[in-house]
């Protein structure tokens, strides 16, 4: 938890930003350039020198910087991994609570603004070794080839700079390493060379319903691919995996190590293979010689000031806390596109009570799935989205019946007796990127002295079609399912494309190869660098990348 | 009108088994066992209509004793807490809460000719459905935004009042029953560990 004591108090005046950079200090004070020599402040001399330079430094240790870090130190670098978080050992730190899991959610305040201000926290952003992978659902489908040509297709949003063929060969790789079990063959998308290793988890009582109200209505569903291990497998560099117990707490932690989170996955293979995870490491500076190559970061831990230098930097801080490092250190800034098409996939989910017994805790959440809606017929919008069946925590869902119903006293405790009898189905869709939906430095500061992220999200008539779309079609399905007092929650979900991948840096931040435009040694590898949001959960497409950006790296290095 | 559909005590029985990890034992415990509050954060005051608000929210006649939600807003706001997000619209917490707080007081106050703490169960019902509805009168809500507030203030304590133990044995939420794994999972399937509902 972020101590704010101090700083918070009365920012209702917001102070103005401290500016450190003499050259922005000399173009807000709008005085010659001349006057102001551009001098390098000298390293405060209490940060301790490092005693060596390493091959990479990776900020972050979810889905981005996990399979990054391994792919670089079997390949023989020295590599160190800064993680914010803490190093946790599931089996004896993780209560089955939702409130006591709290500390895996990425809790230093940002500020949502826009018609459609964005939750953070549990929603999508996770702190710890292992991010936000901590708190996945472990849903992980892949995107379909023509979710990365939505402008080829539609003519909006922007095209990846490359096809569904570059990363298909990593989403088998990811596929057969994690364990994840799902249907084979998969009804939708291409055919694959191998199926899914391990045959799909068990349905429960809101993947019954999905599964029921869909054929009434004829629409093709599936068992879900989830990386949660419906059997033993074994973990190169871990050993054996156990079988997932269906204890349903996958949002808040996983005790018994069945779901691929990178913490028994990637993470436990990069250290067998030399790499150094330090936890508590949180980076706040980034530093560069005269030409811009950068040259090492320095970071807090246990309250002291640390620096490490290093030959190529890796950010894998996810797509807020990646912008704002490079908003705060001026980095990489000169496309102009750091911190601007952020993106949130499209999410709305309806519920619905129903007579027989669902007990939405147990099993996997996601458990169902429809891909019919990829690109659905009677569709008036760009792009598509799936339906999942979900299973709902209580506390999450009383604070979703309170935000999204308003319902508060006995209306509230009566609705809420019904908890084991209500199901949802949820929607994950594509998000276009807008102009003013962006990541800007607020002047409020945080617990540490810098400035607090501020998010402006708006749907616009694209997401607001498929949300359209998408809540009339699951009302439909709960109701030939049985359900009665149908109601939809409005949400967004993940975080997307603020440091996008593109052919050019006049709009992009990074090339093909994750590399940044205008730093000769900076990567970037995590949601950010998305340029449109796919149609799908991100986890197993940002890991794709991640082993895609680490190959090209090291055929460079050759 | 509350009356629950599940049996009383399950919680405390499976706390008492090896079902409960000790992990989960030990959050779950910390809440059933909570000593005695004095506020910290709030002023005396203020806590006290922080406490009847919270009355009104979650009205608890069916217990000998409610289960306390403001403890923990006054501990979160005191430690500088927070769920990683707040609306732009909105001041810091501690501010928003101060501010609210008194709005809420001050709307009583307008509507009714008292404070909200003399108000009738019936006119504290009215007060705060119309800050919920953005229609509460008061200077303080021409600068906060009496919407959003309510809908902080409302999840805020919702979230506390499911989080504790007796609040999940109401809904006959088994959840915390974490150990060894559940392998009855689909549609009206339940294990011995799990209540019995009254039909």
């Amino acid at each position: 938890m972020p101590e704010e004591e101090t700083l918070e108090e009365g920012v209702l005046n917001p102070v103005k930003p401290e500016i450190q950079d003499p050259l922005l200090q000399s173009l807000l004070a709008d005085t010659p350039l001349a006057e102001t020599p551009i001098v390098p402040a000298p390293a405060p001399l209490e940060i301790p020198l490092p005693a060596e330079t390493v091959d990479c430094i990776v900020i972050g240790t979810g889905a981005g910087g996990a399979p990054l870090l391994a792919r670089l130190a079997m390949a023989g670098l020295k590599v160190v991994a800064l993680e914010a978080g803490p190093w946790h050992d599931p089996k004896k730190d993780f209560a089955t609570d939702e409130k006591a899991q709290e500390f895996l959610f990425w809790n230093d305040e940002r500020l949502s603004a826009g018609k459609d201000p964005v939750a953070f926290g549990k929603n999508n952003s996770g702190t710890g070794v292992g991010g936000s992978t901590l708190h996945y659902t472990a849903y992980t489908p892949r995107p379909q080839p023509a979710d990365l040509h939505l402008h080829r297709d539609f003519g909006v949003g922007v095209d990846w700079p490359f096809g569904y063929e570059e990363l298909e060969p990593y989403f088998e790789e990811l596929e057969q390493f994690l364990g994840i079990s799902g249907p084979t063959p998969y009804p939708w998308g291409p055919s694959r060379r191998k199926g899914y290793p391990l045959a799909p988890l068990p349905l429960n009582g809101a993947a019954q319903l999905m599964q029921r109200g869909c054929e009434t209505l004829g629409i093709r569903t599936s068992p879900a691919a989830n990386a949660a291990l419906s059997a033993r497998y074994y973990q190169e560099g871990v050993g054996w995996r156990e079988a997932c117990t269906n204890r349903g707490f996958c949002q808040a932690g996983c005790t018994t190590g069945a779901k691929a989170s990178m913490d028994v996955t990637f993470l436990p293979l990069a250290a067998a293979h030399g790499a150094d995870i330090r936890p508590g490491c949180y980076v706040t500076e980034i530093e560069r010689d005269e030409a811009g190559k950068v040259t090492g970061v320095v970071y807090q831990q246990n309250g002291q000031e640390q620096r490490l230098r290093c030959r190529h930097l890796f950010l894998c801080a996810g797509a807020i806390e990646t912008p704002r490092l490079l908003l705060l250190n001026e980095l990489a800034l000169s496309s102009g596109h750091v911190g601007r098409n952020f993106m949130s996939h499209t999410a709305i989910q309806v519920f619905g009570t129903f007579s027989e017994a669902v007990r939405p805790f147990k099993g996997i959440p996601g458990a169902l799935i429809s891909e019919e809606t990829h690109r659905a017929k009677d569709a008036d919008f760009a792009g598509g989205y799936l339906l999942q069946s979900i299973g709902i925590m209580p506390v999450t869902f009383a604070g979703q019946v309170a935000r999204g119903r308003g319902f508060w006293g006995p209306q509230l405790r009566s609705y809420m007796q019904q908890y084991n009898h209500v199901a949802g189905i949820n929607i994950l869709g594509d998000c276009l990127p807008h102009a003013d939906n962006f990541l800007e430095l607020a002047e409020e500061k945080d617990a540490r002295g810098f400035a607090k992220p501020r998010v402006h999200f708006t749907n616009h008539d694209n997401e607001i079609r498929m949300t359209n779309h998408a809540e009339k079609l699951m009302r439909r399905i709960w109701e030939a399912a049985g359900a009665t007092d149908i109601w939809a929650f409005p949400r967004s979900a993940h975080i997307i494309g603020t440091a996008r991948m593109g052919l050019s840096g006049d709009d992009a931040v990074v090339d093909t190869n994750g590399k940044a435009f205008d730093v000769p040694n900076l990567y970037i590898c995590d949601n950010s660098v998305f340029p449109s949001a796919l149609g799908v959960n991100p986890a197993l497409t940002i890991m794709a990348l991640a082993l895609r950006t680490a190959d090209k790296f090291l055929e460079n290095q050759k | 009108m509350i009356s629950s559909p599940y049996p009383a005590g399950t919680v405390r029985a499976l706390l008492a088994t090896d079902q409960v990890s000790p992990p989960t034992r030990a959050a779950l415990e910390a809440r059933l066992l909570a000593p005695a509050y004095e506020p910290q954060f709030f002023d005396a005051a203020t806590y006290e209509l922080l406490r009847m608000v919270a009355a009104r929210l979650f009205p608890q006649p069916d217990r000998p004793e409610p289960i306390e939600l403001a403890p923990a807003l006054d501990q979160r706001l005191l430690t500088g807490g927070s769920d990683g997000w707040r609306y732009d619209v909105l001041p810091p917490d501690r501010e928003a809460y101060r501010l609210g707080l008194g709005g809420i007081r001050e709307s009583g106050r307008v509507m009714f000719g008292a404070p909200f703490e003399h108000l009738t169960d019936l006119q504290q019902d009215v007060v705060l459905q119309a800050v919920q509805n953005e229609t509460a009168p008061g200077p303080i809500w021409e600068t906060l935004s009496a919407g959003r507030f309510f809908e902080e203030l409302l999840a805020e304590l919702t979230e506390t009042y499911y989080a504790h133990p007796l609040a999940q044995e109401e809904i006959g939420y088994a959840g915390l029953a974490d150990l060894p794994g559940w392998t009855h999972i689909g549609l009206n399937e339940k294990e011995a560990r799990e209540p019995e509902e009254a039909k």
